[in-house]
């Protein structure tokens, strides 16, 4: 494979960001700097509130940054027309709006309004352009499918199909697997990592995922509450442990080992042997269960499977439990 | 696109018929041959029905015609801009804003204690117009800061009430004459029209409908809601005014020549939708223009039937058509599925 592309297309620079009300200023977000880069899947990730959304409107154009610049391929976002803004830009949002009667086909086309004239009359080009979409995103079974008629995980697979269409350098997803299952989850992350690295764009998901986006992002840019945007490969801000940023509680931490949060425990006062993928799933009964501590030592064997506890021995980590909570 | 494109010749043929029926039935039933020679040739059986053909029914199914493509065109923006399956030119206010306006021209001088010389079919349109645009102005204004339709909703019936409150009381300080003026024109009607009224009224469904054929590919866009439709280069502020020039035009306009006529506006656009099986604008805006013509003719001809002497108030007769068919299209399916 030939190496990727290090473009940056959007660019923000101390940027500042927020709101006004009642006449007054409140600020969201300050002192902001990032790039994004062309070829690369980016996920913004962080707590709820903390401004994920006022910084997507910001680059949206919706809203105009305080103090500082925000660039796209060297311009200022203000200075692009809507028009121009939309063949540069494509945009999956969270609210689930969607015209029943429609076909999976009529939504993607609607991707290529910036570029139809006044009736939307799509040319051969334009056409082209759909049904590459609608392959690239394999939905091409939908394609004469209503809205209305297909799940929530496909629907989400042809609203990114119609960003694609948009044929935009830069398409920005706002949680796009939120109220998925957990296939649903996997394969649209896999989609649009596909897409930002066979299709050469930048691509931007805010999302809560971390356990996908860790095995899908580039780039992470962690956002959370007084701390600067900070912006890494997934791999480096795990072995760094600037990921528990995202983790303000005490008790919630991240395990590079197994690549996921995990609640903290308390186990010095258990002693569990055997093999250590087994112990640890006995441990983590063990402490969901609200036992901090057992006097004899536990010992766990595989094939077949048994707990010894002492004189006592259990098929399940269920029955351990029952049994360490009666006595 | 191409599905179901053959409906259009049917639905023209539809409507030709409808026209004919329309023109045909009355006190006096005239074959629909003797109407279609007489029109095209000039050469009539009988000069009665010449005289009523070409002065009294003609004109008022065109009126039939200009209000059921106007209503629904209006309904179908506002269906759209709004994002909500009950939105209409009624309950958004705007019907009861040109009727404002036009209470306010009846009523007004002879509450206030003059009399006001003039009330012309000019002087009506106007005062409807700029009654609807007022109320309609208030309501995006409100929409503006609400995204909720909920709400929008409840603000368009709110100000319904309210002026319908400042109609009671103007209606209470008004002399006799004035006040049955009103009530008349409340009522509906679509044949009181001569042929500069209805030219006017004509001209109004024009203007009204062009700024609706222009931004065909801005309602598509606004399917997804009005960031989506930003997001894909529509200017929605424009839009918004767009939309309310064009309902205030179509549904004041209307609303003024012909008083309320309720139902068309919210009925027509699902109607549409059901039968062309489509959110496609290029297909609905043409297709909800042909049905809410046919819908209004055929209302009007059942208000005509032979036997009765005097005709039913247009007004009651589309409520009477159309209150059960929307509630049959509610109970029938998922409203909100198929808009």
């Amino acid at each position: 494979m030939s190496p990727r592309p290090h473009v940056p297309i959007l660019k923000g620079k101390d940027l500042q960001l927020g709101y006004l009300k009642n006449g007054k200023r409140r600020e969201v977000l300050s002192r902001l700097d990032f790039e994004l880069f062309v070829g690369e899947m980016t996920c913004l990730l962080g707590p709820n509130g903390v401004g994920k959304s006022t910084l997507i409107k910001a680059i949206l154009g919706q809203i105009q940054p305080w103090e500082g610049s925000l660039m796209l391929e060297g311009k200022p976002i203000s200075s692009f027309s809507p028009e121009n803004l939309a063949r540069k830009m494509a945009v999956v949002l969270t609210e689930p709006i969607f015209p029943g009667n429609m076909t999976v086909r009529e939504l993607v086309a609607l991707g290529r309004i910036p570029y139809t004239g006044w009736m939307g009359k799509l040319t051969d080009e334009d056409k082209n352009v759909v049904e590459k979409a609608i392959e690239l995103t394999k939905i091409a079974y939908l394609k004469d499918e209503r809205l209305s008629e297909i799940s929530d995980g496909q629907r989400q697979k042809a609203m990114i199909a119609r960003a694609i269409a948009q044929d935009a350098d830069l398409i920005i997803l706002d949680e796009p697997t939120a109220h998925l299952d957990l296939v649903n989850r996997f394969e649209i992350m896999t989609l649009l990592r596909d897409i930002a690295i066979e299709q050469k764009k930048a691509v931007l998901v805010v999302t809560h995922d971390l356990e996908i986006a860790i095995e899908t992002a580039d780039r992470f840019w962690l956002l959370t509450c007084g701390n600067p945007l900070q912006s890494g490969s997934p791999e480096d801000l795990i072995l760094s442990g600037e990921i528990n940023q995202l983790l303000p509680s005490k008790r919630i931490q991240f395990s590079p080992k197994r690549g996921r949060m995990e609640i903290r425990e308390s186990f010095e006062d258990i002693f569990i042997s055997g093999p250590e993928d087994w112990v640890y799933w006995v441990r983590k009964g063990l402490s969901k269960a609200g036992i901090q501590a057992v006097q004899d030592k536990i010992l766990v064997q595989v094939d077949p499977f048994r707990i010894t506890l002492g004189d006592k021995t259990f098929q399940k980590v269920e029955e351990l439990i029952s049994d360490l909570k009666s006595t | 696109m191409s599905h179901r494109s053959y409906l259009f010749p049917i639905s023209i043929l539809l409507l030709g018929l409808s026209l004919l029926l329309n023109l045909s039935l009355g006190s006096v039933w005239i074959p629909f041959g003797e109407i279609l020679s007489g029109l095209i040739s000039g050469d009539w059986a009988k000069t009665s029905w010449e005289q009523i053909i070409l002065n009294y029914r003609l004109p008022k199914a065109l009126v039939a015609i200009f209000a059921g493509i106007g209503l629904s065109l209006s309904g179908l923006q506002m269906q759209t801009f709004f994002r909500n399956p009950l939105a209409g030119p009624f309950v958004l206010g705007i019907s009861s804003g040109a009727g404002l306006g036009v209470a306010i021209l009846m009523l007004a001088g002879s509450a206030l204690g003059f009399a006001l010389s003039g009330i012309n079919s000019w002087a009506i349109a106007t005062a409807g117009i700029l009654g609807a645009g007022l109320v309609l102005s208030g309501v995006s204004l409100v929409a503006w800061r609400v995204k909720d339709s909920m709400t929008l909703l409840i603000v368009g019936l709110m100000f319904g009430s309210a002026v319908s409150a400042v109609v009671s009381i103007l209606s209470f300080f008004s002399g006799a004459e004035a006040l049955k003026l009103y009530t008349v024109w409340s009522m509906g009607s679509l044949g009181a029209l001569g042929w500069t009224q209805v030219s006017i009224l004509g001209i109004l469904i024009a203007i009204g409908s062009l700024p609706v054929f222009l931004s065909i590919k801005s309602y598509n866009a606004l399917l997804l809601g009005e960031n989506y439709a930003r997001s894909m280069g529509i200017r929605t502020g424009q839009m918004r005014w767009v939309m309310i020039l064009s309902t205030g035009i179509l549904a004041g306009g209307i609303t003024a020549f012909c008083g309320p006529i309720a139902f068309l506006g919210i009925a027509v656009p699902h109607l549409a939708r059901m039968v062309w099986k489509s959110s496609d604008h290029r297909i609905l805006f043409p297709g909800s223009a042909l049905m809410g013509a046919i819908l209004l003719l055929l209302c009007d001809a059942v208000g005509q039937l032979p036997g009765l002497a005097s005709t039913l108030p247009i007004n009651a007769v589309t409520s009477l058509v159309g209150a059960p068919l929307v509630i049959s299209l509610i109970l029938k399916r998922n409203f909100s599925k198929d808009f």
